[in-house]
């Protein structure tokens, strides 16, 4: 694979010559697309130059059948904002290449992204500021100015009052589409959902769509450098981040604390300051359940991808066995039927 | 068979951490090997309880379908209720009998639920909470305490 990539870069990169490619690991994660970094070195003005990059590639299936051209837009948009990513460099359609379409972004040095390694006391000072700064960004991303950018091109703006019927229609049908097993419960959070419908957001923003410890790139300064994965990114009611953020699904340290790292209470004070914008509670419950079948839906379509042979990634038949029914389970929290 | 299918599944769950692991080289490639064992363990105890959590539960469902008959509505969906829960009991306990039977159940199962929901009086609401405490019941059998 290494010469195979030596090759698209070579093709890609004016004047670079005798471009090698070495240090290939697959990264551990990144269920969706597969995730590769690699140093780069070539020859070009007659030195030798060097560069770390990642490539994250697309599986023939997986938990999320996703557009990788939304996702590069929005990598690219957010350059150069107040909302840390990582540099794009290329997309790719032909899945000739590499067997499988993909794109190439920098590689951050010196960060992390394990979501348990954070937890460790060595990152007790740190930690607090990271929680803190998670929000404070998230307030960035729903601040950014969508309209007029690119943006527009690739994400369909809702009108306000529209926000949660787009979101809960889409991922009902993805459920529609791939539960091999009837879901009572999803469905009647589903019913629930349609039957309390949230309050209009004050303003439609940007929505990562899969804002959580896991999907940020950390340093031991207490600072996050880098936001990722948004495979999911949309226009939409930015309390819909919030409320995924703050899914039992990520609580890590499994001690209430949201993303292992921060309380619900603190981060809504710090996004709120930030954002200059109040959280309302009854939005941020609709929105909750809603993740919950949100994350359902994702689960359900990984199940699906396994069962049917699309793909023999061992982390989808993991997700199936223990975070279907732990869905299920915090469904029943949300919707207040826990017993 | 002995040493029955859990143990095997263990044991070599058991090998991947401790001769595979180790030996692995990358990241990915240790993530990989420990995966495969945790992934061994939960299908070692899914194996050994499916086929009675299937059973239970086909049984649970039925009743829930035979009694909710009576108090809905819609007459073709109480046919269509009595009749799922006049086939719920297997004529065989293969796994992939017991699993088709339980989702013809809770697919009727679900339907009930939302017609449960809009339907008044004291008995729908009675037997929307045997529903809940159903659908709570089926978690507790699912449960597993790995995680990701």
């Amino acid at each position: 694979m290494e010469e195979r990539i030596a090759a698209y870069l070579a093709s890609r990169m004016a004047g670079a010559e005798d471009v090698r490619v070495s240090h290939l690991y697959r990264i551990p994660g990144g269920a969706s697309r597969e995730t590769w970094m690699f140093k780069a070195t070539w020859r070009e003005g007659g030195e030798r130059r060097a560069h770390e990059f990642i490539l994250r590639r697309d599986p023939p299936a997986s938990l999320l059948e996703s557009n990788r051209e939304v996702e590069f837009a929005y990598y690219t948009a957010f350059a150069d904002s107040k909302v840390p990513v990582p540099g794009m460099r290329w997309i790719e359609h032909d899945a000739s290449h590499l067997d499988g379409t993909f794109f190439i972004m920098d590689r951050i040095a010196e960060i992390e992204s394990n979501t348990r390694r954070i937890q460790e006391s060595a990152w007790d000072e740190a930690r607090p500021k990271i929680a803190r700064h998670m929000y404070e960004i998230l307030a960035e991303i729903h601040a950014f100015e969508w309209r007029g950018s690119g943006l527009e091109a690739v994400s369909e703006a809702p009108a306000p009052e529209t926000c949660w019927k787009r979101e809960l229609e889409l991922w009902e049908a993805v459920i529609d589409a791939n539960e091999l097993s009837p879901q009572p419960i999803a469905r009647a959070a589903i019913r629930w959902l349609r039957r309390n419908p949230p309050p209009p957001p004050a303003r439609v923003t940007v929505v990562h769509g899969d804002y959580r410890v896991g999907n940020i790139l950390y340093h031991r300064e207490g600072r996050i450098r880098a936001v990722v994965d948004w495979e999911m990114a949309h226009l939409g009611d930015p309390i819909e981040d919030l409320a995924w953020g703050f899914m039992k699904d990520w609580e890590w340290a499994r001690d209430g604390r949201k993303g292992g790292i921060i309380d619900e209470a603190e981060a809504v004070a710090v996004y709120e300051r930030a954002s200059g914008h109040p959280v309302d509670r009854d939005a941020l419950r609709w929105w909750s359940v809603f993740s919950n079948v949100k994350a359902q839906g994702i689960w359900l379509t990984g199940t699906k991808s396994f069962q049917e042979g699309r793909t023999d990634e061992l982390i989808l038949p993991m997700v199936s066995y223990t975070l279907i029914n732990a869905e299920d389970e915090a469904l029943l929290e949300s919707l207040g039927r826990a017993g | 068979m002995r040493p029955d299918a859990g143990r095997v599944l263990n044991g070599v769950a058991v090998a991947l951490m401790t001769k595979v692991a180790p030996e692995v080289r990358t990241p990915f490639g240790q993530q990989l090997a420990g995966l495969s064992a945790v992934l061994l363990r939960v299908v070692a105890t899914e194996f050994d309880r499916i086929a009675d959590r299937l059973s239970v539960e086909n049984g649970a469902v039925g009743a829930i379908l035979s009694d909710a008959a009576a108090v809905l509505p819609d007459a073709s969906l109480a046919v269509r209720a009595r009749e799922a829960a006049d086939a719920a009991t297997a004529p065989d306990l293969r796994v992939s009998t017991l699993q088709a039977i339980n989702d013809r159940l809770r697919a009727i199962l679900v339907e009930v639920h939302a017609a449960i929901e809009e339907t008044p009086g004291e008995e729908a609401r009675a037997m929307e909470e045997r529903i809940w405490e159903e659908l709570r019941e089926s978690t507790r059998r699912r449960h597993v305490e790995a995680r990701i």
